[in-house]
């Protein structure tokens, strides 16, 4: 019985242990994803709004636009989500470029 | 304001600590106790037990030699030797004789080795002189130890025992020693004559001042000089000891029985009384021990006891180290009063569940603040992306189309701060997107015909 209560007691140190030192940094790395995919999927509405705003075409943009659009249907983690974000900036800047703003 | 919760989460934090050194120190209590096994259960005597003493090397009494000692007995029947201290009742003794022919020799205590060995050959001597007497029975009495042919009687109750040593009184052994050799048999003998009576008020005031004063009386003739005070101490636990020595009580008339009266006198307090080699214990819990212990005592030193004078000293500290490992030995179900406390034996059961407590209480203040997702969010950020909401609200009604896509942008940014919030992400990336937003309104409002709608002049207006 008095092993028993040992063990129990140990395990449950145990897990608040592991507890307090995994929670927050899982906890951050969800959140850092989260915020990486918000950040790229503002960023493909913004660069979806320049294009329609834009008379002209442009392959590059579109090809960027694309390949951003592409890697948010594939879905992923906080680095695929940032690469999408840096596509979908790049398209954004050619067409405001390209609308003469 | 800002201090108390900070202050919170320092003792909490304390706290933690606290529990996790406790729970630790269960751990190593724990384990260590783990390997002192059974031998912490019992106590022990102090010092291995001795025999009061060896015989003496050099002779203190003077013996005839064995033929002298056999011509003697040649003469008479009976012979004390100079110095001889046993007494009998003759009475019982020639009775128990008979018409038989039975020689009697006592010899003082203190005989040396050979002076022992000479004093056994008596026997041999006496039926070479008197060759065709088989019928001869020879009871030789060293001291007050009683053998004859090849028995040694000792006695087997404390009456016999007191007799024995306190009066030096052998009419018991000797008679049933006479029966064992002479044929009767194993009859009962009857027990020695209980000669005691109540002391005087005055014997027993003399008794009590010098008792009252040192804890201590000698009478005049016994040998009793001190009391090992570790002994003492180890025998009777935190009770007051008191010691009262007699001399060897003469035989044959009534003497005074101190201990009772003395124990009335003095209520919890132990009292022992000596007589001569007899020792008696008068009491706190005297039902419990003192018989066990005094007939242990005696049985195992009785016949070393009977054979010499030995000074009370010697006795008494046998006998207290006897009492000791009786009480000791846990025979009796009150408390020994000299097991040391043994805190760890009252907490190791408990040890188990105060470990259990520590751990559950860490695993509580762990989780707190791990269950509390989402922190407390400044209302400045909030504020802002309503701030900014309005000002494209109020702004959409002066756009023309060369604005559409930046007032579009920006509120593509305002909707993701929005979902931001919505969803507990981090304040930082809520004002990244709000910076986008306000970056794509000012552009709107430098373009727009009318002045003052920009971020920076909407605040201005409103602190205004």
């Amino acid at each position: 019985m008095s092993w028993l209560i040992w063990a129990v007691a140990g395990g449950a140190i145990l897990v608040a242990g592991f507890g307090v030192a995994a929670v927050p940094k899982l906890r951050a790395r969800a959140t850092d994803r989260e915020v990486a995919w918000s950040t790229a999927r503002t960023a493909i509405e913004s660069a979806t709004v320049s294009r329609d705003a834009c008379a002209h075409r442009s392959e590059a943009a579109e090809a960027a636009l694309a390949r951003a659009g592409a890697i948010v249907a594939g879905g992923g983690g906080a680095r695929a989500a940032r690469s999408a974000t840096k596509h979908a900036r790049r398209a954004d800047r050619l067409w405001r470029a390209a609308a003469g703003e | 304001m800002n201090s108390l919760p900070i202050r919170r989460s320092s003792i909490v934090g304390i706290v933690r600590v606290v529990l996790a050194v406790a729970a630790v120190a269960c751990v190593v209590f724990f384990v260590a106790a783990q390997g002192r096994g059974a031998q912490v259960t019992y106590g022990s005597g102090a010092a291995p037990e001795e025999s009061p003493s060896a015989p003496p090397e050099q002779p203190t009494v003077d013996l005839p030699s064995a033929p002298e000692m056999a011509a003697m007995l040649d003469e008479e029947p009976v012979v004390r030797l100079p110095g001889a201290v046993a007494a009998w009742d003759e009475e019982r003794v020639r009775q128990a004789i008979g018409d038989r022919d039975v020689r009697i020799i006592a010899a003082p205590p203190g005989l040396t080795k050979e002076q022992r060995s000479a004093f056994a050959e008596v026997d041999f001597e006496v039926r070479r002189d008197l060759e065709d007497d088989a019928d001869l029975t020879v009871l030789t009495i060293s001291g007050t130890r009683v053998s004859g042919g090849i028995y040694e009687v000792a006695p087997s109750t404390l009456d016999e025992w007191r007799a024995q040593f306190g009066r030096n009184d052998v009419t018991a052994p000797m008679i049933a020693l006479i029966n064992q050799l002479i044929g009767s048999g194993d009859e009962p003998v009857e027990g020695p004559a209980d000669e005691r009576r109540e002391p005087t008020p005055d014997e027993l005031e003399v008794v009590a001042e010098q008792l009252r004063e040192s804890g201590r009386f000698t009478a005049p003739g016994a040998s009793l000089t001190d009391v090992p005070a570790d002994a003492s101490a180890e025998a009777f636990g935190g009770v007051p000891a008191m010691y009262a020595a007699f001399p060897v009580q003469p035989a044959g008339e009534r003497v005074p029985d101190y201990g009772p009266a003395l124990a009335r006198l003095f209520p919890e307090t132990a009292i022992v009384v000596l007589y001569g080699s007899w020792i008696e214990y008068h009491g706190p819990h005297a039902a419990d021990f003192a018989e066990v212990a005094a007939a242990g005592y005696y049985a195992q030193y009785g016949s070393v006891l009977a054979r010499g004078p030995y000074p009370q000293d010697d006795v008494l500290r046998v006998y207290l180290r006897q009492v000791a490992s009786v009480r000791y030995a846990g025979l009796f179900d009150r408390p020994l009063p000299y097991t040391p406390f043994d805190p760890l034996s009252v907490t190791l059961p408990a040890l188990p569940w105060i470990f259990a407590g520590c751990a559950a209480l860490l695993l509580a203040l762990s989780a707190r603040p791990l269950l509390r997702r989402t922190a407390a969010r400044p209302l400045g950020t909030a504020g802002r992306l309503g701030e900014l909401s309005a000002l494209a609200v109020e702004v959409s009604g002066l756009t023309e189309k060369a604005q559409d896509p930046a007032f579009a942008r920006a509120i593509v940014h305002l909707r993701a701060a929005r979902d931001a919030i919505a969803g507990g992400l981090p304040d930082r990336h809520v004002h990244r997107l709000l910076d986008h937003a306000a970056e794509e309104l000012d552009r709107v409002g430098r373009a727009v015909p009318v002045d003052g709608y920009r971020p920076a002049d909407n605040l201005r207006r409103q602190r205004a």
